[in-house]
């Protein structure tokens, strides 16, 4: 059991899938739990879609022009806590790092793309 | 379901009215399986406390003393 | 490779690449403006520069952040991405204005048009990059900006009047002409600072896969390689005030520089030092576009390294194709390189504090850096540096439009 501080320790790191791979940013925590009740964050939430909510004009900027994709990543999945928040699965078994996955077929249409 | 970013910068106050500062942060318990809030982090300087600035104490107001959240304030029991 | 050898060799190629256009511009006209006046300045750059590299490796090394990961982490995402902004408007400005001076220094050793070789520049450097192995692009590129050593041979060779020239290291201001004085400080400081080369350094750390124990790889690096790339920078400020001002000229294209190193050497040593710009302003390009490309990745979060086959980091790959398609739009448009790179120079100094004080807060953190946080020592130069840096970013532009960008 460890004491962490959910802005400083986890808000805006790295999330890694399984094999290390970079597949965004924790943008926010989803809360469960109300006053008088206990609360526990249930999900990771990714994407330019939540980026309006971060904070004021700039982020809704920002999302604007990100984009309107969201995903949440069950807080379930998280399997360490480290430098960057560790996945148990792979990217794109959470519809992460999609950009790169589309992405790669152009790119790899270039030679020399996969030396 | 609320978010993270939504508690933050709130400002916290007792039930009596006493302004308690601003929420900067969450602390919260993680275990192998969960991660729960147990506190808020209550500073004057806000934004200095989240960059690390400065002196790291604060005043931690335990989740359980929550009131209510309404609008951009946050009520806590008085202490 | 041993680590010794491997270690000379990143020295070697830190010494070609510690130079870039930035620093050929200013130190040249400093020492043309002012002659041995302004030699005081460079020492303090490069100890800032160094400052700067050490603590950002050391937080790569423990940490495993790069820049943009602590600054996102540190100051959140609104100031995170302002900070991103200004930093990727000075990394393009910075790059068109290398990209200007690829070309004018193939220009002079080729005679092709300069547009042209302006696209020729960009395509060569994107194949480069698209193909090679970076160890062997870093050994080309930074032994080639060796031939730079020329301007120190040059420099002794002038000899220069050595009491005129140690006067110079004792700081003082100029009673003459103070404002545009003040200008060539803040350049000279600007030029030796520049964050994209820190970006560049602590991205490589991670992907080098540092860790504490390299800390002292990272050190030495940081000193030696910084350390005697200052030297080129004093070399080209003697030949700038032996040169230049006994002649009344003023630097303004980048080819009379070369020629500070004809004069007393001959033509090979303008052939050495067309050369040696060619190289440590085309390796200075390399870094400065990865490093734009870095930035963007980490704040959001892609993945990305200079390692990977571009395959592997897709979005990453197509940032620093995008970086040079803007930079080489912006110098097509004509704007005289020279020009451009007081500008960026100037507006990098400006946006310093953006990610120094997130990198300087994060090595004073445990919670990342265990107990590897900033000595005294580190400290004490560390906030000493964010009062230099601070009065550089605000006197900066004051000081550009007042000596109407030293045009004075």
């Amino acid at each position: 059991m460890a004491k962490i501080h959910l802005g400083r320790n986890l808000l805006d790191h790295q999330l890694l899938d399984v094999n290390g791979r970079r597949c965004g940013n924790v943008d926010d925590l989803a809360i469960e739990g109300g006053p008088g009740e206990t609360a526990e964050v249930t999900a990771i939430l990714v994407g330019p879609g939540y980026w309006p909510q971060r904070s004021g004009w700039v982020g809704r900027l920002a999302g604007r022009l990100g984009g309107s994709k969201r995903i949440r990543v069950p807080w379930a999945e998280v399997k360490r806590v480290r430098s960057g928040v560790e996945l148990r699965k792979e990217a794109p078994d959470y519809g992460l790092g999609s950009g790169d996955d589309r992405l790669r077929p152009l790119i790899e249409k270039i030679p020399g793309a996969d030396r | 379901m609320r978010t993270l970013s939504s508690l933050i910068g709130r400002r916290v106050e007792t039930e009596s009215g006493i302004v308690l500062g601003r929420c900067h942060d969450l602390a919260a318990n993680l275990t192998s399986t969960r991660l729960e809030v147990t506190a808020l982090c209550i500073g004057r300087t806000g934004y200095l406390d989240r960059l690390g600035i400065g002196s790291r104490k604060h005043d931690e107001v335990s989740w359980s003393s929550i009131v209510r959240i309404d609008g951009g304030t946050i009520v806590v029991r008085d202490p | 490779m041993s680590k010794v050898f491997s270690l000379a060799l990143g020295i070697l190629a830190a010494i070609g690449g510690f130079v870039d256009i930035g620093d050929l511009v200013f130190n040249t006209a400093a020492g043309a403006t002012f002659g041995y006046q302004l030699m005081w300045v460079i020492p303090i750059g490069v100890v800032g520069i160094i400052v700067y590299s050490e603590m950002s490796g050391r937080v790569a090394a423990v940490s495993g952040k790069a820049v943009f990961d602590a600054v996102r982490e540190r100051t959140g995402f609104t100031v995170g991405l302002s900070a991103l902004l200004a930093s990727e408007v000075v990394n393009l400005l910075t790059l068109a204005a290398e990209i200007g001076g690829v070309a004018i220094a193939l220009q002079l050793l080729s005679g092709l048009p300069y547009r042209l070789l302006l696209v020729l520049a960009v395509a060569g450097l994107a194949v480069v990059i698209w193909t090679i192995k970076l160890d062997w692009i870093e050994r080309l590129f930074g032994y080639g900006g060796l031939c730079l050593v020329v301007f120190a041979v040059a420099a002794v060779k002038l000899e220069p009047d050595w009491g005129k020239v140690g006067n110079g290291f004792i700081p003082h201001i100029a009673q003459n002409n103070t404002l545009l004085y003040l200008y060539f400080v803040i350049g000279l400081l600007g030029a030796a600072m520049t964050p994209y080369e820190v970006y560049f350094y602590s991205s490589g750390g991670i992907e080098d896969r540092w860790s504490a124990k390299d800390i002292g790889l990272n050190r030495a690096n940081a000193f030696v390689g910084y350390g005697l790339g200052g030297f080129l920078s004093l070399a080209l400020m003697i030949v700038g005030g032996a040169v230049f001002l006994r002649h009344g000229i003023n630097p303004e294209h980048l080819g009379t520089t070369a020629l500070g190193a004809e004069e007393p050497l001959g033509k090979i040593g303008l052939l050495l030092a067309l050369v040696g710009i060619l190289f440590a302003v085309g390796g200075a390009s390399i870094d400065t576009v990865f490093s734009g490309a870095y930035n963007v990745a980490q704040f959001f979060g892609w993945e990305w390294g200079r390692y990977r086959n571009p395959s592997g980091a897709p979005r990453f790959a197509l940032s620093w194709l995008v970086l040079f398609v803007l930079a080489l739009a912006i110098v097509m448009t004509g704007v005289d390189p020279v020009m451009l790179t007081e500008y960026a120079v100037i507006f990098s100094a400006v946006a310093l504090p953006l990610t120094y004080i997130p990198i300087l807060l994060v090595a004073n953190d445990p919670e990342y850096m265990g107990r590897f946080t900033n000595g005294r020592l580190a400290n004490t130069l560390g906030v000493v540096y964010l009062v230099v840096i601070m009065i550089i970013a605000t006197t900066a532009i004051p000081l550009m439009i007042l000596t109407n960008v030293g045009q004075n």
